[in-house]
This record gives C-alpha cells, structure tokens and sequence, in this order.
C-alpha cells in the first residue's frame, strides 16, 4: 500500500507558514537583491567598503571576504542562505559548477579566466583516477548525483 | 510509483529555443523601461577538436553551445522577478556526446522569486538550484525562508527533483521534501537543523537525511563552523566537518578543521555508478584534517598554502597527503593575475602519488585580454604507459563594445590519453542590462 503524503503536507505546511510568517518576519533591513553599487574586477574584498556585521546574513563581512578559505569552504555559508550570495552573484553564477547536467568543464568556459577557481584544470580525465581514490567525497558533493555525457564512457 | 514527466527533459530542441531567446530578449529590453530590471547574459561557445581512434579512424568535432541566463526583476514595481537559465547543444560535425546525439541540452532553472521588501523572507516558484542545510539541489517546486524579529527561522520546500542518473537500469527520485529550523543572533551565532526526503531507488531505500549545520562567532576573528548529516536510511553517520576560522582583517584568513564521512552512508543516495559497488567498496570510512591560509603579504600579493591529511579505514586505497602552495600577484588595478603554484601528493600505495605545478598569467591592455594557462603533472606510478601530463591554454579576446566581447582559446594536451592534442574554442559573451548595481 502506498502514503500518499509529500505533495499536500508540503504545500499545507507552506500555506500554514506563510499565513503565521507574514506576520512575523522581522522588519529589520536585511540584504538588498542587488548590490547597489558596480562592483570591481577580480576577487571581492568586502572590507575595501563595509564594516562590522552584514544584516543580512548577519555575520561579520570579513566571514565573506573572498579569500582562497572562504573559496574552500563556501558551501558551508551558502547552506545557511545565498541572499547575500545574490546580492552580487546572479544565480546562474552557482549553475556555472553545480549543473545537474554538463558537457562543459567550466575551466573550459572559462579557459580565459585561469585566475577563476576551476577543480578541473588539465586532462582531469587522468587525475581524476587518483583523486577520486583518495577522497572520493570531495567528488561526490558536485557528481554524486548529477553527471556529464563522458562518465558513461567508463562508469557503467 | 511513475516519475513526473515534466521533470525528464533531454535537452533536445533546446537550442533553437535559446538562440530564439537570445535575439529577442534585447529587443524586448528596449520597450520595458521601467516596468522591470532587466539582465541577460549569453555566452556562446564553438568548439573544435579531434580524436583517433585504435584503428586509425579519426572523428572531427565542432559542437556549439549557447548558453543563457536572464533576470527580471522589481517586475511591476513589486519584489518579485523572474530568473531563467539553460544550455542547448548542435553538432556542426560528429556527435560530440555520446549517446545524446548531435543535439542536447538542459533547463538549468526558470522560476519565480519572491523577496520581502526588507529581505527576511523568500519564496521560489518553478526550476531553481538552492542550498539549505543538508539539501543542495535543484528541484520542480517551492522553496520558503522566512526570519522572524526573535531570530528564529523557517524554511521549507518540495517538489520533483532534478537529477540525471547514469546508473543502469535506473530512474530517479520521484518526490522530494524537507526544510531548516534555525535561529540566529546577529554577529554571534546561526545554528540550524534540517531535514530531506526523497523518495527514490537509492539501493532500494528513500534518501532520507538529518543535517545540523552551525556557525558560531567564538571571540574576536575567531568562528567556528560545524557541519553534520545523518542518514536515516543507512541508520549511519553520513559526513561531519569542522572548522575554526580566523580572519584578523582583510589581510589574513587561515582555517584548520576536520572532515569525515562513510563510503556507506554517504554515498547510498548516488545515481552516479562511480561511487556504488562494484566500482568502490563501500565499507570503507574516510578521516581528513586539513589546514588552509591565505595571506597578503603586501598589497596585490598573496601567499596560499593548503594542507590535507586523508586517512582510510581500508588499506585500499590507502592514506594520503597533499600539500600546496602557490602565489598570486593582482595587478593593473586587480584586473590582471599572476599565479604559480605546485602540489604533491604522497600515498601509501605508489599509483595515488602525483605532483602538479601550474603558471598562470592574465593582462588586459585597453580592451583586450591575453591569458596563458600551463600545468604540469607528474605521476610516481605510469598511467597507460606515461609518467608526465602537460597542458597549455592559451586565450585572446577584444571587447568589441560595453556589452559584447569575443575570445579565442588553444589548448594542447600531452597526457596518458593524449599523444599530442590541440584543441579550438571561440567564445562570445553577451551582457545586457537596464538596471544598475552589481552583478557577477
């Protein structure tokens, strides 16, 4: 027998909680959809103009000062919220890595941006072999369950 | 139980569609004026390569992608915009790809998006990619987040997912749902726990996962993140990692941490067949310490180094060690970099042993834009007959107005599949845009 369950609980709870949420959220200025200002070429340093705690992810704007650390760990912020991640990026800037579907390695697209953080540089076709032995998890976060056209050649 | 036949889409047909898209949205911009923000980003690329074949047969590639994103936003006045972005394929030689013919491509999203005035809370509509505690995914569906004054907070979402499995005889998860509970006090912590269902042939269970996520300002630089997911299905701890942070400024950021994770628990919900036995044993549990800085040592020049201990419970594959360090030096108003780096690996078994070292080189005099890319490999242990692998990519482009520029890349390979490979890429980059302010 099957629970008919996930459709309308999901969609109850949302009503249920947009109704009560309306009338709760805080009215604090928060982040704005886009960054007010142009910003500059190359690799973003908050600090250069902002101070203190940003309102809207409301942590310190040195936590998002793009170092090669916060590069590294990115997916640690962004699993807490991207409003402030959109407020400069569009979102088709995270679908540049994490497509479901791809042919395209993005140092390829992007084979004239050699300073953009790209995992993939070189035959990775090879390397690949020995990464993914060592550390298979540091794989999965992008491939576990999303892949290009060229896995099926070998993975079967 | 069937899967959503919205959720299946091939790609095929696509690209017409997009290049449609693409020549009428800057038509469509000129007559908006202010009934929305409006931004469209195409960026198309050809492609031109070779491969012999054992035999001597020899097949000539040309694919050409387009791909597109656009934004809508402020429609109407109102805080509600609209986002789209996809990718299609043609083969104007032998098919690139495979199994998918001379034609493919993928919806990357199209969704709906609602933003309250003062940004506290959120709703999307439609395809979109987000991430929220233990969910990274793109999903068929709708996604809430709401703060409250207190701090506390809510999120939700549910849906068809969006995946594309490769694992033989196969299909995809049918339903997904969960949401975040979290609170946050401003500059001192955010700590939150979720939870994600997917309904699916994940080795004959649903994907059901527990999360805890936190970050907690700790004192002065000092933060600490923490992140965990739990595995209901496999009733085991899926992965964990912890960090401490420090970032005196905007100088200095240097992370130490640790990471593990269960080959079991982690990987149960993969469509991907690399990470399913055969291809793995999955018995094996995986402990990493890692270490990264990242310093500024004057202005324009930083200094990374990176650190990484990985330890097996399995002899096979064994543990491992990689080091990095490397250089950067911004110039011509941080528009331009210069970067060296190299890398080893050591391992306990000689096949997982390699070093890396990479130069590379940006400048952008007036409107064009030179880069050069070279990276070296060195295996201890030969692949397919080789112990070496080179590439070197060579890009130039022009910006021919504030909105177009066109580029070129060449790239020769020399590696355990290559003898000698070169390789052609033109690209053209289209920005277009009513609104003003940033965005990357």
């Amino acid at each position: 027998m099957t629970r008919r369950v996930p459709f309308s609980a999901v969609f109850g709870a949302v009503l249920i909680a947009l109704f009560v949420g309306c009338s709760a959220v805080s009215q604090t200025p928060s982040v704005p959809p886009k960054h007010p200002e142009e910003l500059p070429a190359g690799r973003v340093d908050c600090l250069e103009c902002h101070q203190d705690v940003s309102t809207g992810a409301l942590k310190p704007y040195a936590t998002f000062r793009h170092s090669g650390v916060f590069i590294n760990a990115h997916g640690t912020y962004a699993r807490q919220g991207q409003n402030l991640c959109s407020s400069c990026h569009a979102p088709a800037f995270c679908q540049t890595c994490h497509a479901r579907k791809e042919e395209m390695k993005p140092n390829v697209k992007m084979g004239n941006r050699p300073d953009r953080m790209a995992p993939h540089r070189g035959d990775y076709l090879v390397t690949h072999r020995i990464d993914g032995r060592i550390d298979p998890g540091s794989c999965f976060r992008c491939h576990g369950n999303k892949s290009d056209a060229q896995c099926r050649q070998c993975h079967r | 139980m069937g899967r959503p036949t919205a959720v299946v889409s091939s790609g095929k047909g696509l690209f017409p569609v997009l290049v449609a898209i693409s020549l009428l949205l800057p038509l469509l911009l000129a007559g908006t004026s202010r009934a929305a923000d409006l931004s469209v980003s195409s960026n198309t690329y050809l492609r031109y390569y070779q491969k012999e074949f054992t035999g001597g047969n020899k097949d000539t590639y040309a694919p050409l992608y387009e791909y597109l994103s656009a934004d809508a936003t402020n429609l109407g006045g109102t805080p509600v915009s609209f986002h789209f972005y996809g990718w299609g394929r043609v083969d104007l030689s032998d098919p690139s790809g495979g199994t998918s013919g001379k034609e493919s491509g993928d919806l990357g999203s199209a969704y709906l998006e609602y933003l309250h005035p003062k940004g506290n809370a959120q709703m999307k509509f439609g395809r979109f990619f987000f991430a929220e505690g233990v969910a990274a995914e793109t999903i068929d569906g709708a996604f809430f987040k709401v703060k409250t004054p207190i701090g506390f907070g809510i999120s939700g979402y549910g849906g068809a997912p969006v995946e594309h499995s490769i694992l033989d005889n196969t299909d995809v998860g049918s339903s997904i749902y969960g949401g975040r509970v979290f609170y946050n006090r401003s500059g001192l912590t955010e700590i939150g726990v979720s939870y994600l269902k997917e309904k699916g042939p994940f080795e004959g269970e649903d994907r059901e996962m527990y999360g805890g996520d936190l970050w907690l300002h700790v004192f002065g630089p000092v933060e600490l993140t923490a992140q965990a997911a739990y595995n209901q299905a496999t009733k085991g701890m899926a992965s964990q990692r912890y960090a401490l942070r420090v970032v005196p400024g905007s100088r200095f950021d240097i992370s130490a941490g640790y990471e593990a994770y269960s080959y079991k628990d982690l990987f149960q919900t993969t469509l991907h067949p690399a990470f399913a036995t055969p291809s793995i044993d999955n018995t094996d549990k995986v402990q990493t310490i890692f270490g990264i800085m990242d310093w500024e040592v004057f202005s324009g020049l930083t200094l990374e180094l990176v650190a990484k201990n990985i330890k097996h419970d399995n002899d096979n594959p064994g543990n491992a060690n990689r080091g990095e360090a490397g250089i950067r030096y911004a110039f011509n108003g941080k528009r331009d970099v210069f970067g060296l780096s190299a890398a080893a690996v050591t391992a306990d078994r000689d096949e997982n042993e390699y070093q890396e070292y990479r130069g590379f080189i940006t400048y952008s005099p007036s409107k064009f834009h030179l880069a050069l890319d070279a990276l070296a490999q060195q295996y201890k242990k030969e692949i397919d007959g080789k112990k070496h692998a080179y590439q070197v990519v060579a890009s130039a482009g022009y910006k021919v107005t504030a909105y177009l520029a066109l580029s070129g890349d060449l790239t020769y390979t020399q590696s355990p599949n290559y003898q000698d490979d070169y390789a052609g890429l033109l690209r053209a980059t289209l920005e277009l845009g009513t609104a003003t302010g940033g965005k990357k």
